[in-house]
């Protein structure tokens, strides 16, 4: 569905006293997406997460590597072609509250797509089908303005509208974060359905390591630090059984619930805090690795130097790191079932 | 488990007794056109053990802001105090307190952190200005001593004084800027510490990072902490007590670590339940029918939760259920008609 390959992308930036200097967004990054399947992204804030996230929905260009969606590379198309394609990709953006149009009623929201794009003639009967299908009563939601709507009731909204087009492939950046907890867990069965019923890919964004591990079940989770991949490998592998010092640095970040929980026993904190700017020739995580050693100061460590298979002979993790190793830092369920 | 059970009896005693902060019976109304007065807060009633870290829980439009700014003393009009009391041990009910008193009380012996407080710094000015502002306003006679005393408290949180002190907000990371957000509700001495949101729009790295640092600030100075936050996961692993709030209503209250493991009002049953996790079988999780009542909707009789309930009696439809010690525990109480064992057991 979609293929990347050595996505780049470069901010350039202009200080009054720190001159231009050039900021790597992304630093080649790869994936495939399958028909269907599920891919999701963690990081901490100002990782590319959501750079990548508009480079894939088409909001955004690059500067090297190339993405192909459907076998088509996307950098040499015409700007018709391009739009083409990226219409079968919507994004659904983290806050519900300024994405959808306070002088519109969800009614004139999801009729302006259906008729421009989708060019359908039975524009209402297809936004009930879509806001039944986002799990809203059509009745008392149509005449609607958004103030009227709870958080939770806007993101489903957001969702029928990315729907009137028939996308293949949806985006979620932080899609959750915005909303009540009682809800959230809501709008990430619904994505999970959509999935499931009507065969839509899903790509996640986020830094909450256990929305991803719930929406992006049975997909792929990379983790990025600093614009590289760092880590990927099947959710439930990476989670359970992380090698790269980052990724178990995230998962020891998650809280544990006193109680119901008990916390990994080899819980780790990073030496220090991200600084973006710091240039180094080596590992780009060594500055705050607990682990590091002069080789990480010196040598850049690639994804899939080394590879780890699973257990049961499953497709393993791949990392970048010269010293990995599995460490136990997710929190234990007290209770199995 | 036998550990903390003997730990919180021997604490819940001398904890009535002596309350750092009480909160009784407390009703906060709003003023609304044409509506009467609305309760966002509905005879809460909640106390803070002294040197213990409470939580508390609950959604937006479910008081808690409201509740904890009533221990300044400080809801926004048109809401006001319309019943009950907030004492706070060596000032009284804050309440009845005005001009003055009320204003030296701020920051004084209650030190608050504002939600989203990382944005709340003056951007003109560096953050040891506006540490001296703060002073003056208090009428702090020594500066020096509370310049000395804002940098121990900068060191204790992992920052260099010196460098926080001289710097602007810009050129601080917004878990460095929450940071600078305790030490300015510290600086005067306040003895109780609230916290709203701590953790909002911070990642996940830097959240660990505020916690921990909440954690080791209680700890070493002593403190009696209130934390606000609509994220049980948040609290779950800092606070000792925790306290659930729905529809204004305090919901549930006990022992955290018990709390969660044995939820008796299901609506932090259902809560717990849909929290997607990290570690355990993917669909236990839940999802929560409904949404939470804002001030509008929040039902005029009867129990606030009945339309999202999973144990809705016709009893809940009229009565509303008072928050009682649940199975004789004084550490432990609920706002339910159904039984404990009832809502523990499915």
């Amino acid at each position: 569905m979609i293929e990347a390959t050595g996505i780049e992308r470069m901010f350039h930036a202009h200080g009054a006293f720190t001159g231009a200097r050039v900021v790597r967004a992304l630093r080649g990054v790869d994936f495939t997406l399958p028909e269907g399947g599920a891919v999701s992204f963690i990081g901490e804030s100002g990782c590319g997460k959501t750079t990548l996230g508009r480079i894939l929905a088409g909001l955004e260009t690059f500067d090297g590597g190339t993405l192909r969606v459907d076998g088509v590379d996307v950098s040499g198309l015409s700007k018709r072609k391009r739009s083409g394609v990226f219409r079968g990709i919507q994004m659904i953006h983290q806050d519900p509250y300024s994405v959808l149009n306070p002088t519109r009623t969800v009614a004139t929201t999801l009729a302006a797509p259906l008729k421009s794009v989708a060019r359908r003639t039975d524009v209402a009967e297809r936004s009930r089908e879509l806001l039944t299908l986002v799990g809203l009563d059509p009745e008392s939601v149509l005449p609607k303005y958004p103030h009227q709507l709870s958080g939770g009731q806007r993101q489903r909204v957001v969702i029928a509208r990315a729907l009137t087009v028939d996308p293949r492939v949806l985006i979620a950046d932080e899609a959750v974060s915005m909303i009540d907890v009682s809800m959230r867990l809501g709008i990430l069965s619904l994505l999970r359905d959509l999935r499931e019923r009507l065969g839509i890919s899903l790509i996640f964004i986020t830094h909450d390591v256990a929305t991803a591990r719930y929406l992006g079940e049975g997909g792929e989770l990379h983790v990025i630090y600093r614009g590289e991949v760092i880590e990927r490998g099947p959710v439930e592998t990476v989670i359970q059984s992380p090698v790269h010092p980052y990724t178990q640095c995230l998962l020891s970040a998650v809280p544990v619930l006193k109680g119901i929980e008990a916390p990994g026993p080899d819980r780790l904190v990073p030496r220090a805090t991200l600084d973006a700017a710091a240039d180094t020739p080596g590992c780009l995580f060594e500055p705050r690795c607990p682990f590091a050693t002069e080789q990480c100061r010196h040598e850049h460590p690639s994804l899939g130097a080394q590879r780890i298979d699973g257990e049961d002979g499953s497709a393993g993790t791949q990392h970048a790191c010269f010293h990995p190793a599995v460490r136990n830092v997710a929190a234990v369920d007290l209770h199995p079932v | 488990m036998t550990d903390t059970a003997a730990k919180s009896t021997d604490t819940a005693v001398p904890a009535q007794a002596h309350a750092e902060v009480a909160v009784r019976d407390l009703t906060i109304c709003f003023r609304v056109a044409d509506r009467g007065e609305l309760p966002a807060v509905s005879h809460a009633n909640l106390t803070l053990a002294p040197g213990r870290i409470t939580g508390l829980v609950g959604e937006s439009g479910s008081g808690k802001s409201t509740l904890a700014l009533s221990l300044l003393g400080a809801v926004p009009p048109p809401g006001r105090i319309t019943g009950g009391s907030v004492t706070i041990s060596g000032v009284g009910d804050v309440a009845a307190l005005r001009g003055e008193k009320l204003r030296a009380m701020r920051g004084g012996q209650v030190g608050y952190v504002f939600q989203a407080s990382q944005n709340s710094l003056n951007p003109l000015k560096t953050v040891g200005k506006q540490l001296l502002d703060l002073g003056r306003a208090h009428d702090v006679d020594d500066l020096r001593g509370l310049v000395r005393r804002a940098r121990e408290l900068c060191e204790l949180m992992g920052m260099d004084g010196a460098r926080v002190l001289d710097s602007h907000q810009h050129e601080l990371s917004g878990g460095m800027r929450q940071r600078v957000g305790i030490v300015f509700a510290l600086v005067l001495n306040a003895r109780v510490l609230v916290l709203d949101e701590p953790t909002t729009a911070l990642d996940m790295l830097s959240q660990a990072a505020v916690l921990d640092i909440i954690a080791k600030v209680h700890e070493e100075i002593g403190l009696t902490t209130l934390i606000v936050t609509h994220d049980m996961g948040v609290v779950s692993e800092l606070a000792d007590n925790l306290a659930v709030m729905y529809g204004g209503r305090i919901v549930e209250f006990g022992p955290a670590e018990e709390l969660l493991r044995s939820p008796s009002h299901p609506y932090t049953k259902a809560l717990i339940n849909a929290t997607a996790r990290v570690t355990g079988d993917i669909t236990r999780a839940q999802p929560l029918p409904g949404r939470p009542p804002d001030l509008a909707s929040i039902p005029g009789e009867g129990c606030v939760f009945r339309d999202r309930c999973a144990f809705v009696m016709e009893v809940c439809a009229t009565v509303e259920p008072a928050l009682a010690p649940s199975a004789g525990r004084a550490d432990r109480s609920r706002a339910c008609h159904a039984e404990v064992e009832t809502v523990t057991a499915s």
